[in-house]
């Protein structure tokens, strides 16, 4: 049973904004609900109003063009995005990560905005995003404005939106298509299962960038890599940037270790 | 409150659904149709699976209100005229039902693969399961049910076990 809310889904971006200026800090917004839903079931958060950000207009769009890139909207589901033609040849790792987020039902209503506004440790597409040079723009009333995503994730949970504000749009850059890449999470059954550590590796034109998942605070990212550095010093410019901590599922020791086999899989894996 | 029109396996309906009705909820308790079974109610079991405009979701993670003017289908839904589906009949002739609990939830997981992939790998019949938990049959069973309603065994449900 969930605790009585108004439910809300505006059409257009004008009411989303108006509803979310109306109600401040007591509207929760809601794309596919795979995390609202279980935090509104655990009594974890209390709207009194649910702001369903799916029927705006031009939400549901995903568009891939030379100019713009890779746009995706806040009704993107993770399935939708592993629909579009070409993803899997422009953006490798970018499906990778994608295919590796839970399980085929939940891929069906998650969102890829709703994965990175979530900004779990553990979110799968992160790495991906953040490897390949993806921006967010951010809407309110008082306007848009842009951030990338290496500054959008702050901490556990935590982004640089206010209040009032809606991730309207990510765009992967149209130069990063092409990009080699490769994803491995380690889980603790072959079913789906959240990571207990993640790492992609990405190469494009002789840059090398590690990204790791599950081993610090937020996804963290090492760029400026050599594409024919040795895997021990990518390995260990890795363990620098990670901290890794011990919980329920497997000790920090444990998620250091697998951040060094990955590496060392993935070089040899992504050519 | 919000009085919202939902096609259900064909049927049409009009009810209020409050906010913060789920989907599942509506389902079992407004409508009456208890094939959908609430396992966690979080998205992990998927013993909640229904169809929504032909997707497989989980109804425990789907607000009532999400769903007006769409389209719904329950395992309800399979059997005509009692007449068991062909995915229904190749569960039971493959001995792909145990306690039963998972049963609604992978027979329309598996309605939703088929029907975009009529000739599914072992390994997208994998993907398209790999929401739904099973404590009872060891999944071996069910895939092979699956295999068999696309048509790719002799029918006879002859699973060898090693
Ligand atoms: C069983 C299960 C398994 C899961 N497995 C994984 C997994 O393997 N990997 C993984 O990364 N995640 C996993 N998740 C978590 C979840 O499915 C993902 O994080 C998903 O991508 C969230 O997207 P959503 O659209 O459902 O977000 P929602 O739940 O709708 O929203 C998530 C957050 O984003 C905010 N939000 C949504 N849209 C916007 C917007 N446009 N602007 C501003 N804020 C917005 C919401 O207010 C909320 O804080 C799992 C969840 C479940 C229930
Ligand atoms: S009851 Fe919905 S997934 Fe378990
Ligand atoms: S038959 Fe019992 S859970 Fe599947």
């Amino acid at each position: 049973m969930l605790h009585d809310f108004e439910f809300r889904a505006p059409k257009t971006r004008a009411e989303l904004l108006q509803v979310l200026a109306d109600h401040g800090g007591l509207a929760k917004l809601m794309a596919g609900g795979t995390d609202v839903i279980v935090n509104l079931r655990a009594g974890a958060i209390k709207p009194r109003v649910v702001v369903d950000v799916k029927q705006v207009e031009g939400y549901g769009a995903l568009a891939w063009s030379d100019a713009e890139g890779l746009v995706i909207r806040p009704a993107t589901t993770i399935n939708d995005l592993l629909r579009l033609p070409g993803l899997r040849e422009r953006f490798p790792l970018l499906h990778a990560c994608a295919h590796d987020l839970a399980s085929y039902q939940i891929r069906n209503r998650a969102t890829v905005i709703g994965n990175i506004v979530n900004a779990s440790p553990c979110a799968d597409m992160a790495p991906a995003l953040l490897c390949l040079d993806a921006r967010a723009v951010i809407a309110s009333q008082a306007g848009e404005h842009e951030v990338p995503m290496r500054e959008f994730i702050t901490g556990v949970k935590r982004t640089v939106l206010l209040p009032g504000e809606v991730l309207d749009r990510v765009v992967v850059p149209a130069a990063s298509a092409g990009a080699r890449g490769g994803y491995a999470k380690l889980k603790r059954i072959n079913g789906h299962d959240l990571g207990l550590v993640a790492v992609a590796v990405h190469k494009h034109d002789g840059e090398l960038r590690v990204a790791v998942g599950s081993a610090a605070p937020t996804p963290v990212m090492v760029a400026g890599l050599g594409e024919n550095d040795d895997a021990a010093s990518v390995v260990a410019a890795a363990r620098a940037v990670i901290s890794p901590i011990s919980d329920l599922r497997c000790t920090k020791e444990y998620r250091e270790h697998m951040v060094g086999v990955y590496i060392r899989r993935l070089l040899r894996e992504v050519a | 409150m919000m009085r919202i029109t939902v096609t259900v396996n064909g049927q049409v309906y009009e009810r209020e659904a409050p906010g913060h009705r789920t989907l599942l909820h509506f389902l079992r308790q407004d409508l009456g149709l208890t094939g959908a079974k609430e396992g966690c109610g979080a998205g992990e079991c998927g013993a909640c699976t229904v169809l929504l405009d032909g997707q497989a979701v989980n109804a425990c993670l789907v607000l009532a209100p999400e769903v007006d003017g769409r389209r719904v289908d329950t395992v309800e839904g399979q059997a005509v005229d009692g007449k068991l589906s062909t995915i229904q009949d190749a569960f039971n002739r493959n001995h792909a039902v145990q306690c039963g609990f998972c049963t609604a939830g992978m027979l329309m997981s598996t309605q939703d693969l088929l029907s975009r992939q009529p000739k599914p790998r072992d390994d997208d019949i994998k993907e398209a399961i790999e929401g739904n938990f099973c404590r009872c049959t060891g999944y071996l069973q069910i895939i092979e049910a699956v295999r068999d309603a696309s048509g790719r065994t002799d029918g006879k449900g002859g699973l060898k076990h090693a």
